[in-house]
């Protein structure tokens, strides 16, 4: 009897000090931050002086202008970024899924882009865009064109820091495409080619399907870092001109360090986190339906035979 | 752009001072701290690396020595707002920024200055306090009097101006003098002459200006704001932005930005003044701290043809106040030896030392000397525009972090958007209201 005890908790003591690191280390901050969000907390103040003012934080941001703003701001970034980094970076992966001598050479020059610091990056890409010292402008003004106001033009600015991401964040999608693409079971390709398939039909019902799980998790991480990205916002143009870039990490940090506002600063974080949780379960949710659906399928298939 | 990287860097210096050996003797006033170690927090800026040379001079005469950690401004400001909340701080003295006044004088965390003035162990009796720039001290150093911010009859004086800057219009005489340009003495001149230099002389820009969304269109804007008779708020605290100075602000920096030099929407203070020193626009109207950087050879174009004027005269004459002080935390380990530095400092003999290595003085007295006004001609000029240093150009109070990003979202709208700026502004006055009513102050209306 004793021994059946100590059998049924033994996993449990086992998975104990990963609980309590995951407590400490995951619950800790988050539960902190959750707590600040109903304080009015100035950076001056220790947290325990801080005046308790429940959900005034929250409300207070619904009602205000600039964050909804911004918050739109970022819903659209995201939005935009992620689909076009999709379809450029899975098409690539597509364009160079075979055998092209200097291949590997190649795969690393395409990375290279995600591994530079994204400080670093902003710098760059805001030198590129200097109005008149920059290479865009430059080359425009040779070949007899008007410069583009880069940075300096609500539109053309968020285009700007659009372009930029793309720039960096495609690699990633394509790294992950192609690793997707090359570990495809070849029977079912082969047995597409032996059916007649043509190159777009192989492609739009046996590779993109088969390869759907890999994109689905490409497609969220992704996801959640656009709606988190900061520095290179911040370096190009540091959420202007107006608010047309002031994306929500953004406002996040100057409304801690700029506006001394810690509580607000955490009503916000957990708005931020509240959105990214409901995506991430209607992601999930959407690959479990499909799941369900193929195997229901499948099983419908099998019992017609 | 090469500023914009030491903007960003943000790195963080830590040079001990030790090693200047401690000589016998030491009597006197600083014979209890000889051997003492100072640690002081400030701001990479030229002024404090001009402080580095003569900090050097003061440990050789007082055996006191200093440890300095010297942070990016903004950096610097985070740090401190975490260090002076311990109950133990590190810092036995900081450099502050002038809006951080409001911050750590209302959170009760810098020692009032007078109980060391009253010392008379510790406090000069040549120090000369009616000779430190009284524009800068009220700016800076004191608060508690009028609107809380200034002084009056219940002020207190918390820190002293040390690396305090005002602003001056400086101007390419080159280029005056072959169109015929007068130097602006008046706001409608600098207007058009803003505008009158693009066409006359194609490819460069009338003024670079600050203009970036955010703090930069904000300083920018209230820079012409206190000469053209406004205000941000009255003496009752409400919003008086709105009115028809602040429009006629917001229409000059419009007028000066869509004149000015390429891009010019989306320049900070350093991509300004690159602008200026490399010749692409032919009037620069900022802090004084950008001239030695003008006048440097190896980094601008335009050395040597750069005139200097004061700041333009609206309806008045008011340029502006900003810069840094040094202050004693609450929190310090070593106020009395911290103390005798920043009085010595502060005193006419390191003031003019540190004037003469690059630093912006803090005395009247210093702008008058002879061997300085030789080493930089212009400093006779910046003497005269100290005079007129507005020390409530901009409101320095705890709400202000908020309204200022708001006013300068807003104006980088009007820069950039079209937006209309009347529209603008009643905006802006409207959640600047609502702001300064949550914080309270209209508890007493």
């Amino acid at each position: 009897m004793q021994s059946a005890n100590v059998n049924r908790v033994t996993p449990y003591l086992f998975l104990a000090p990963a609980a309590l690191v995951m407590a400490v280390a995951l619950l800790y901050p988050i539960g902190y931050m959750i707590y600040a969000s109903f304080l009015d907390w100035n950076p001056s103040q220790r947290i325990g002086e801080a005046e308790f003012v429940g959900l005034r934080n929250y409300i207070n941001l619904l009602g205000d202008a600039a964050f909804r703003e911004s918050f739109f701001v970022t819903l659209k970034f995201a939005a935009v970024v992620v689909s076009l980094e999709m379809v450029i970076g899975v098409g690539l992966a597509l364009l160079l899924d075979r055998n092209i001598r200097g291949m590997s050479v190649l795969r690393t020059l395409f990375i290279l882009p995600m591994m530079i610091a994204p400080i670093v990056v902003g710098l760059m890409w805001r030198y590129m865009y200097h109005p008149s010292v920059g290479v865009f402008n430059r080359t425009l003004k040779s070949l007899g064109l008007d410069p583009i106001p880069w940075l300096s033009d609500g539109s053309w600015a968020f285009a700007s820091v659009v372009i930029a991401d793309i720039w960096q964040w495609t690699p990633f999608i394509f790294i992950l495409s192609l690793a997707a693409l090359q570990s495809l079971p070849q029977s079912a390709m082969e047995a597409a080619r032996i059916d007649g398939a043509m190159g777009w039909q192989q492609v739009l019902y046996i590779k993109l399907p088969l390869m759907m799980p890999v994109l689905i998790v490409t497609l969220l991480l992704r996801l959640i870092d656009a709606f988190k990205v900061l520095e290179v916002i911040l370096v190009l143009t540091n959420g202007g001109p107006g608010l047309s870039t002031e994306i929500l990490s953004l406002r996040i940090s100057r409304t801690a360090s700029e506006f001394r506002e810690l509580g607000e600063a955490a009503a916000m974080s957990n708005y931020l986190l509240i959105l990214l949780v409901i995506l991430t379960f209607a992601m999930f949710a959407y690959n479990k339906a499909v799941e369900a659906r193929t195997a229901r399928l499948r099983k419908a298939a099998e019992e017609d035979i | 752009m090469l500023s914009l990287k030491s903007v960003l860097t943000g790195t963080a210096v830590s040079v001990s001072m030790a090693g200047v050996a401690l000589a016998d003797g030491h009597g006197g006033p600083y014979a209890p701290y000889a051997g003492t170690t100072l640690v002081i927090n400030v701001p990479a800026h030229p002024h404090y690396n001009a402080m580095m040379k003569v900090l050097p001079e003061f440990t050789k005469e007082t055996g006191i020595e200093v440890e300095v950690d010297q942070l990016q401004y903004l950096k610097m400001r985070e740090k401190q707002t975490l260090e002076l909340t311990k109950s133990e701080g590190d810092y036995d003295m900081i450099a502050y920024v002038v809006f951080s006044k409001a911050d750590y004088v209302f959170a009760d965390q810098l020692e009032n200055l007078a109980r060391f003035f009253m010392n008379p162990k510790l406090a000069d009796p040549a120090y000369d306090a009616e000779d430190l720039i009284d524009g800068y001290v009220a700016n800076i150093g004191v608060a508690g009097g009028f609107k809380g911010y200034l002084p009056g009859a219940t002020g207190s004086l918390f820190g002293i101006p040390y690396g305090s800057e005002t602003s001056v219009l400086a101007y390419r005489k080159d280029i005056f003098e072959k169109h015929g340009i007068d130097v602006p003495q008046h706001y409608d001149q600098l207007l058009d002459a803003a505008c009158k230099v693009p066409e006359v002389e194609p490819g460069m820009g009338g003024m670079a200006s600050r203009a970036a969304s955010g703090h930069q269109a904000s300083h920018a804007f209230l820079l012409h704001l206190a000469p053209l008779g406004g205000r941000v708020f009255d003496d009752k605290w409400e919003p008086i932005i709105n009115n028809e100075a602040g429009v006629a602000a917001a229409n000059a920096l419009k007028t000066i930005v869509d004149c000015g030099p390429e891009g010019s929407q989306t320049f900070g203070p350093a991509e300004a003044a690159a602008a200026f020193s490399q010749g692409q626009a032919a009037m620069f109207m900022d802090s004084i701290a950008f001239a030695a950087g003008f006048e440097d050879p190896s980094k601008s174009k335009v050395a040597g043809k750069v005139g200097y004027a004061l700041h333009p005269e609206g309806v008045r004459r008011g340029s502006q106040t900003g810069g840094f002080g040094i202050a004693i935390p609450k929190n310090a380990q070593n106020k009395e030896a911290a103390f005798l530095l920043m009085q010595w400092l502060t005193s006419k003999k390191g003031d003019l030392l540190v004037a003469m290595a690059g630093g912006n003085p803090s005395r009247f007295s210093t702008y008058q000397d002879a061997g300085l006004n030789e080493k930089y001609p212009y400093s006779a000029t910046f003497g005269e525009a100290l005079k007129y240093a507005d020390p409530d150009w901009r409101p320095i109070i705890p709400t202000w972090g908020k309204i200022n990003a708001d006013i300068g979202t807003t104006m980088s709208q009007v820069l950039t958007e079209g937006l209309d700026p009347q529209e603008a502004l009643n905006g802006v006055a409207e959640r600047a209201r609502a702001i300064m009513d949550e914080a309270g102050y209209y508890t007493w209306q």
